[in-house]
């Protein structure tokens, strides 16, 4: 019952945060305007449609997880309305479940509107939808848990601007890891071809859950795929939550 | 024997600097008890570590040495916190929230049901005046308004122990009142509080005992009437249509001599020079319009013992 009142109450007051409500309306401007760059690709005018309308879902939901959830911890203690909270009976990893709940509630019914958007916008444009579609949504959700995650974990460490600009050049970074293992020839066999294997490794390769270019372009992707990053997002997540949790209960607030 | 309420043994902190560099301590080795039932005062000027003792009990802040205990229950532990209800300095709520909805959510913290939490409600909206604003939200609610939700929050649990830290700053005289009315009927209703307060006068009309801290140590503690000594500090003599030579001479006797609103006061440090004074004064066809014996205040204890403290730090 405690998580759920914290998490309830954390939809309750990001609901009412202003930066949502702009990123959202810019996410669905995006959506809408990605018509004008199809018009430009002779031929390709849905595969464009397509590709706009769910990247601007990834990377607007992202954005949104990064400027709510870099606030959400910070903002407890800034404006003192944790004093109230945590000296109740609770744990402190309920209180960051809870915080973390409500935020990825929100980010789940924001996801579901910007979905919803470019499902009728693509279908009106006369492209049509399929499983993969709704996997593709799915996965930009899921890839949202763990860079809200993130976030949560940086909220309890340092504050929203330089929390938010980790995040988002963790963000940028984790979708290019493939650069890590794509080594120029002379560097093959060295110690630093070693070190970015293993940095490959450790990093969340974010870019696994984009397989909204498949869906644009026609391409088949196997559930299994699917379901396999989803299990390799969870885990993710749920150690960057258990981080979340290690560093703010030894926080003095 | 009463059961011990408040624990803490050679209680240490020492915070860090954004740098990470260590800052002087807060406490230095505080130790305190505090019993059931009892209303404890505690005093120290800012900065002596009041606060970060409160939220060191609250589970707000860790000690970095020492215990710290609540019933027997570490501060570290859930079944402490469940005891305890607690009001900051300055109480901050949800400003969306209304007083029903922050007291629901407070109630669900604390695990109780949707009955017991509607039960406490129409007890405390009722104690503390809150039915008219029930469903207003706390954004634009006043100092005022805001301590006394915050009183309902700390006693959201029906708690063993209350933890008010400066319950009584930045009140006007009707919101000190009615601190000081709850705080007598939570000692009447056998509850035990701890508070930090500025507020001296309202202290010593509250507290069954007081502990003093200086520097982060607990530097007195004790019930008041053993505390302060209520010997006669001085005796003031107001006195009226006194010729200007028998001031002069009663002068060189006094401790002080200064003009008061309703005539020339003269401050004796016993009562046998007051009494001595006041004579010379009839028999001069002078008038004496007062003779007030001045004891120790729980100020001038204050002052005293902050001074002892620190000359001996």
């Amino acid at each position: 019952m405690r998580i759920r009142a914290i998490a309830a109450n954390t939809y309750r007051e990001a609901i009412r945060d202003k930066v949502l409500y702009l990123l959202l309306i810019f996410g669905i401007i995006s959506i809408v305007s990605s018509r004008i760059l199809g018009y430009m690709s002779i031929g390709d005018e849905l595969k464009i449609i397509a590709d706009i309308s769910l990247a601007s879902i990834s990377i607007f939901g992202a954005l949104i997880a990064v400027f709510v959830g870099t606030n959400l911890v910070y903002k407890e203690i800034d404006k003192r309305t944790i004093y109230t909270i945590i000296s109740r009976p609770i744990d402190r990893y309920e209180f960051i479940l809870g915080k973390y709940l409500g935020l990825i509630t929100l980010l789940a019914v924001t996801t579901l509107v910007m979905g919803i958007i470019s499902a009728l916008y693509i279908v009106m444009m006369g492209g049509s939808l399929g499983v993969i579609y709704f996997e593709a949504v799915l996965l930009i959700y899921w890839k949202l848990l763990l860079v809200t995650a993130f976030s949560v974990l940086l909220s309890s460490l340092t504050s929203p601007v330089l929390g938010a600009i980790i995040v988002l050049s963790a963000y940028v970074f984790g979708h290019g890891t493939g650069i890590l293992i794509d080594i120029p020839v002379d560097m093959q066999g060295t110690y630093m071809e070693s070190l970015l294997a293993a940095i490959y490794f450790v990093l969340p390769n974010l870019s696994n859950f984009d397989i909204w270019k498949e869906y644009a372009n026609g391409i088949e992707i196997s559930h299994t795929y699917v379901v396999w990053n989803m299990v390799y997002g969870a885990l993710y997540t749920a150690l960057l939550l258990y981080l979340a949790t290690l560093v703010f209960e030894n926080k003095d607030v | 024997m009463s059961e011990i309420a408040i624990e803490t043994k050679s209680l240490c902190k020492r915070y860090r600097s954004h740098l990470g560099m260590g800052l002087p301590p807060t406490l230095d080795g505080l130790s305190l008890r505090v019993h059931e039932h009892e209303v404890f005062g505690f005093l120290g000027k800012n900065g002596a570590g009041k606060t970060t003792t409160i939220k060191i009990l609250c589970g707000l802040v860790w000690q970095n040495q020492g215990e710290a205990s609540i019933f027997g229950y570490s501060n570290r532990d859930k079944r402490a916190r469940s005891l305890v209800g607690y009001l900051p300095e300055n109480p901050y709520f949800y400003e969306y929230l209304t007083p029903r909805e922050t007291l629901d959510f407070y109630g669900k913290l604390n695990g109780d049901t949707v009955a017991a939490r509607n039960k406490r409600w129409d007890y405390l909206s009722e104690l503390l005046d809150l039915s008219d604003i029930a469903n207003q939200r706390v954004r634009g609610f006043s100092k005022g308004m805001r301590q006394r939700l915050g009183f309902a929050v700390a006693m959201a649990g029906d708690p063993r122990l209350l933890i008010l830290d400066e319950p009584m700053s930045g009140l006007d005289p009707m919101g000190r009142h009615m601190v000081r009315d709850l705080m007598l009927r939570l000692r009447e209703e056998k509850k035990t509080v701890f508070f930090s307060s500025h507020i001296l006068g309202d202290v010593e009309q509250v507290c069954d005992r007081v502990g003093m801290l200086v520097n982060g140590k607990l530097h007195r503690e004790g019930a008041l009437q053993d505390l302060l000594t209520r010997e006669t500090l001085r005796v003031d003599v107001v006195t009226r249509d006194v010729p200007e030579d028998t001031i002069a001479e009663l002068s060189t006797s006094a401790q002080r001599v200064y003009d008061a609103d309703e005539g020339v006061c003269l401050s004796f440090s016993s009562h046998d020079d007051a009494d001595a004074a006041a004579r010379k004064i009839y028999a001069g066809s002078g008038r004496v319009v007062s003779l007030t014996p001045i004891a120790e205040t729980l100020e001038d204890y204050f002052v005293r013992q902050q001074e002892d403290g620190e000359g001996a730090s």
